[in-house]
């Protein structure tokens, strides 16, 4: 099966399944590779990545809610150079193909960070990270530097400023948009009885993202494909989203709780799609088929 | 520099089922599970931990409350196939639960190699990441002596090997013969509450450097208990800045030594 999750041309982007682990999730590798089966996946999306050095997040990094947690990394990185120096080799070695994911600031760093990722072929595509209170300038700008990568570009839209980034971003350059990343929240830690801000995640985000992803694919041209993330925890979420218009899901925190889910998820929406386009019964198909 | 998050070798972890086969209940606040886990686990060490999480036996049932893997850390491996470990008794386990783990998690603790006295020091914390050590070095001939501290102090050590010296620490962190113990002692782990870990290391690394002449390295080693999302080095959540560069507790951990690691 072939899934063209990028705009078509010259340098579209096309998984095997329309399945990966969202940014931040597995790693900037292999760290996964003793409890996930990698070449059930799309695609892996590294570790969101900066052009220079971020240090972690001080203070509470994990506070437990009730099915979720609020997680603030700060998201630490050794820089572009490095992680392409370290893992290119990892990557030339994994079956899949690998998804560079940047965040950038300003202009002169996408742009120095694409100078660099272009140089690594076995990068297969980049998705850039908009910041959460981004304007539509700002992230109109980003993206049209990025899109002067050789490599097929997907923008991550932040939740709350989905709507009015979309078309913007689209308009910018992006080859695909990914829907979205994980809203912001604030939740006290137990331990330390202080107010903690951070990114939330959970299956209550999925109803949310859900919406917006059938929502923006009545908004934005058809061509422009979405990749639906946001609070997927089993096949049937999944499902939900390719039927609200996305072409393929990104799934997160479920990967730590239940790391193989994101292979069972994997398998179900593979062949789930593969069987419906044949018009075979639902129940042919289950998810813990080969 | 900070450190990538990925290990260079990948661990040898792996997903796999265990059953709870018995509970009993060692004092008035802690009971104890022996599971019945895989071989694999058989050869975790004092310091290595396992995620676990709850099962249902229909794989479709999922439960996302508590949301994350629990860190487990043994306090006794039995035979090829059982584990134990010491959980409140407020927390409700059945005989025959399922549980999904994944370890081992992290590394053993490294001990000195002519060690002849140890000084365990909780803080704010029940000691169960200790336990598992103690059987190893009390038949290597080992003194141990485990000091309780803050909220520590409440818990019951009844259950715990008699060779064992146990003080309560005062209110101020200070206990009987401090500096006769601190001098004494060839090596120390330190383990605290979560939260406020770096801050309790910290009032702990100061403590022993007022009443030592010296803190050499590999003396004085924090062990962290920090809740783990991924627990393979994915995620980053774990991560301390330390000499040298970032460390993670769940790849290069759960025991630093205190000198190299950044508290402030």
């Amino acid at each position: 099966m072939a899934i063209e999750i990028t705009r078509p041309g010259k340098y579209s982007l096309i998984l095997s399944t329309p399945v990966m682990p969202a940014a931040g999730t597995v790693g900037f590798g292999d760290d996964f590779a003793r409890l996930i089966d990698y070449e059930r996946l799309g695609a892996i999306v590294t570790n969101p990545v900066t052009l220079d050095r971020w240090n972690p997040a001080s203070g509470t990094r994990v506070v437990s809610m009730d099915a979720g947690i609020l997680l603030h990394t700060g998201l630490p990185n050794p820089g572009l150079e490095s992680v392409l120096l370290r893992y290119r080799s990892v990557w030339e070695r994994l079956p899949l193909p690998t998804i560079l994911h940047l965040v950038g600031t300003n202009i002169a760093q996408i742009r120095r960070a694409v100078e660099l990722a272009d140089d690594v072929d076995v990068v297969a595509g980049i998705e850039l990270g908009l910041a959460d209170d981004i304007s539509r300038h700002d992230a109109a700008a980003l993206v049209r530097e990025a899109s002067m990568t050789e490599k097929p570009l997907l923008a991550r839209l932040p939740f709350y400023e989905c709507y009015q980034l979309a078309m913007p971003v689209v308009d910018a350059g992006a080859d695909a948009l990914v829907v979205s990343a994980a809203p912001r929240g604030t939740a006290r830690d137990p331990h330390t009885g202080r107010l903690v801000s951070g990114r939330i995640y959970g299956p209550l985000i999925k109803p949310l993202v859900l919406r917006m992803v059938g929502r923006l694919r009545r908004d934005v041209p058809a061509e422009i494909p979405i990749i639906g993330a946001g609070g997927i925890h089993a096949p049937q979420d999944a499902r939900d989203f390719i039927d609200a218009g996305a072409v393929a899901v990104q799934v997160d925190t479920a990967t730590w709780a239940e790391p193989k889910m994101l292979e069972r998820i994997s398998r179900d929406l593979g062949g789930w799609i593969a069987t419906r386009k044949k018009d075979a019964l639902m129940d042919e198909w289950h998810p813990d088929m080969g | 520099m900070v450190r990538n998050c990925s290990p260079l070798i990948l661990k040898v972890m792996k997903e796999t089922q265990a059953y709870i086969e018995r509970i009993k209940r060692v004092s008035r606040d802690y009971q104890r599970l022996e599971l019945a886990v895989d071989r694999s686990l058989s050869s975790l060490r004092a310091g290595q931990a396992i995620l676990s999480r709850r099962v249902e036996k229909d794989y479709e049932v999922q439960h996302w409350n508590p949301y994350l893997r629990e860190l487990w850390f043994p306090v006794e491996v039995q035979d090829s196939n059982i584990i134990v470990i010491e959980r409140p008794a407020r927390e409700d386990f059945i005989p025959g639960q399922l549980l999904s783990l994944i370890g081992p998690v992290g590394n053993p603790f490294r001990f000195r190699r002519k060690l002849r006295n140890i000084l365990l020091l909780a803080y704010e914390t029940p000691p169960g990441p200790l336990l598992l050590m103690l059987p190893a070095l009390l038949s290597n001939q080992v003194s141990v002596t485990m000091i309780l501290m803050g909220s520590s102090r409440a818990y019951d050590t009844g259950h715990l090997p008699e060779e064992i010296e146990i003080l309560l620490a005062e209110d101020d962190l200070s206990w009987p013969d401090m500096v006769m113990t601190l001098g004494w002692a060839d090596q120390v782990f330190a383990l605290v509450g979560q939260g406020n870990e770096l801050s309790y290391f910290e009032q702990l690394l100061q403590l022993v450097r007022g009443r030592r002449s010296d803190v050499p390295e590999n003396y004085m080693f924090g062990v962290f208990q920090r809740q783990l999302p991924c627990g393979v080095g994915a995620c980053c959540a774990c991560m301390l800045r330390a000499r040298g560069g970032a460390k993670l507790q769940c790849v290069d951990g759960p025991a630093f030594d205190l000198t190299t690691l950044r508290l402030d």
